[in-house]
């Protein structure tokens, strides 16, 4: 359990497993942090919590790893030992309501000047896998870099 | 009839250069490839073929989806695609522009050559790496509220030019003189502007670049002369785009039109392809933000030129003027243009969304909307190339309007993935022998970005070059190598 890094031609694609659907959440949003940057400080930086709404599950995902994204470009922080605290359907998945899905989760921002760290422009929706498997959950995700 | 086969997919070949996948199942037109066999086998085993074939099952898709010579896999639409859509009929695509609207290139002329500059790269690089934001927080050159940024967004270079960072003559080399019309800040969300606002005037990572060249051959003595392009003369390039504003802008629309045209994004292989039908509220709405958008990243680019031209005034000890510093050309090579063209079989004019994703505009001579500057030779198209290969600067071809919707590369088009290229490539080593055997010096905010920008991890620009004008799509001007550069 746990993410690794995949080739992609021009971007960078984070393959994840985990045993619940918040650990591989978790684990993708910890892909995220490890491919900007190879030398994460260990200690630097306070926690902080987001919350995320989403129409679908695989949205959620997508929306999870933009706002981090969006958490990185405004707190000047890198989002790194990912926490995903809940992720609750609060009602029937549907393509209209919003917040059919939501999470709630924190990360250690790291100050990006305390950090080695490239850009990784956005999360993409491309080749994107969210499955449950007989251990779990699994996710793949390509991110513009 | 000549066919290739790649890995499940096949191409008929209609001319040297240009290879065809029939129209099969679900695809609306056939796609095309332009490219050499050896370009071919290099995109033959990735996503790109099928990348481009899912690109013709979008509405309103005309005569060809269409994948440059330096075409890759990219997310969604391919990296060097080009897909025209119709304005009427058909749809707006935010992931077949890119989350990075307007990534381009500028390239500065000087009157300095070489010899000048030997001798001075190591503080001209410093100089440079020390005022030219790069990497990741690393600020701008401007640091504004978000009044300015909407500011910004709706007048492009114009504000620039109000606020001292530009010349009139600046505007004129631009691409839509640096602004675009329908441009409309109030369709940037606050959170794109607050990504933004700390942004403005900063190169990002990844392959973002600038870099000081010399121009080392000269291939049309007329044209390069219309463009002010001597050999041995230094020019400088960059190569950044809208940076997280333009990033933010894509991943909203995305979400919305995902939200609202599902029924649309149900015929479409790929959700990252997600589009809005041409007329609706979506698509006016997304088409005036990334316009706003593109405006923010030709400032981007303008204040980065300006502020180069300080250095090089502290540097060589006059003024940029005397140095003769103008702009050549900025052209984008992520964006998506509502463009006439001639099409089908009986020569219909129609409006169309032209895609351009990882593709540049090359407009041939005489196009009205090739500036007057350069309206007798054609559009200056940049390609810019790795640290240690050369650069081009062509011309917009005579065959670009029939066979790429006036369209042809952006640059050489990667080859090997980040991953790969930081397991065979050190940053260090790779600085160090730029460095002693090429003369070329390479300042960078992360040592990883010297490694997975490594001359190896990109495709060969010469033949992507020979491509393009072979095809008269994009005529061999001149060609450039690095002195010093710098990235995030």
């Amino acid at each position: 359990m746990g993410f690794e890094l995949r080739d992609h031609t021009a971007d960078v694609a984070v393959a994840a497993t985990g045993d619940s659907l918040e650990a591989v959440f978790e684990a993708t949003a910890d892909g995220l942090a490890a491919a900007s940057s190879d030398d994460i400080p260990p200690e630097t930086g306070e926690r902080f919590s987001l919350t995320v709404t989403a129409e679908r599950r695989e949205a959620l995902l997508f929306d999870y790893l933009g706002e981090l994204i969006y958490l990185r470009d405004v707190r000047a922080e890198l989002p790194v030992d990912n926490r995903v605290e809940s992720i609750e359907a609060t009602g029937a998945e549907s393509d209209t309501d919003a917040t059919a899905w939501s999470l709630e989760a924190s990360a250690r921002g790291v100050p990006l000047g305390a950090v080695d760290a490239r850009e990784v422009k956005a999360v993409t929706y491309s080749e994107m896998r969210l499955e449950s498997t007989a251990d779990g959950w699994e996710a793949y995700v390509v991110f513009d870099v | 009839m000549t066919t290739y086969d790649a890995d499940g997919i096949t191409l008929e070949r209609v001319r040297e250069y240009v290879w065809e996948i029939p129209q099969e199942g679900d695809m609306r037109v056939p796609a095309r490839v332009l490219a050499s066999e050896a370009l071919l086998e290099q995109i033959e085993d990735d996503k790109t073929l099928e990348q481009i074939k899912n690109t013709t099952h979008l509405p309103g898709i005309t005569d060809h989806a269409i994948c440059m010579p330096d075409g890759h896999q990219g997310y969604g639409f391919p990296v060097g695609g080009v897909g025209a859509l119709d304005a009427e009929n058909g749809c707006i695509s935010p992931g077949a522009v890119g989350y990075d609207i307007n990534c381009g290139v500028r390239m500065m002329r000087t009157n300095l050559t070489y010899d000048e500059v030997q001798g001075r790269e190591e503080e001209l690089v410093d100089s440079l790496f020390a005022n030219v934001p790069s990497g990741l927080g690393g600020g701008g050159i401007v640091e504004a509220g978000v009044d300015t940024v909407e500011e910004i967004l709706a007048r492009g270079v114009d504000w620039a030019l109000e606020n001292g960072h530009a010349v009139e003559d600046d505007l004129l080399h631009c691409e839509d003189e640096g602004m675009r019309e329908g441009a409309d800040p109030d369709k940037v969300s606050q959170k794109a502007k607050d990504r933004g606002k700390n942004q403005i005037g900063s190169l990002g990572s990844g392959n973002h670049f600038l870099e000081v060249q010399r121009v080392t051959d000269v291939f049309d003595g007329e044209v390069g002369e219309a463009y002010g392009l001597s050999e041995d003369q230094i020019v400088v390039l960059i190569h950044c785009g809208s940076r997280g504003l333009g990033h933010q802008t894509c991943n909203d629309y995305l979400r919305k039109i995902e939200q609202q045209h599902e029924g649309l994004l149900n015929q479409l292989p790929d959700t990252e392809l997600a589009a809005a039908p041409a007329g609706s509220q979506l698509a006016e709405d997304y088409y005036a933000a990334m316009n706003a958008a593109i405006n923010f990243a030709w400032v981007n680019r303008q204040l980065i030129m300006h502020r180069t031209r300080q250095v090089f005034e502290r540097v060589f000890d006059r003024s940029w003027e005397e140095m003769d510093m103008h702009l050549l050309y900025d052209v984008a090579h992520n964006i998506a243009k509502k463009e006439t063209h001639t099409v089908g079989e009986d020569g219909e004019e129609r409006e169309l969304y032209v895609h351009r994703k990882g593709a540049t505009r090359a407009f041939p001579a005489g196009h009205p909307e090739v500036p007057s500057a350069y309206r007798d030779v054609g559009q200056p198209v940049i390609i810019p190339g790795s640290m240690g290969a050369g650069s081009y600067v062509l011309r917009g071809g005579e065959n670009s309007m029939d066979l790429t919707f006036g369209s042809t590369a952006h640059g050489a088009g990667r080859l090997m993935s980040r991953t790969q290229a930081k397991d065979e490539f050190w940053g260090g080593d790779v600085q160090q022998d730029l460095e002693e055997q090429d003369r070329i010096y390479v300042k960078a905010q992360s040592g990883a970005t010297v490694a997975e920008e490594a001359p190896g991890v990109y495709k060969d620009v010469d033949e992507v070059v020979r491509v393009s004008d072979a095809l008269g799509i994009g005529d061999k001007v001149a060609r450039t190598f690095p002195v010093c550069n710098i990235k995030g």
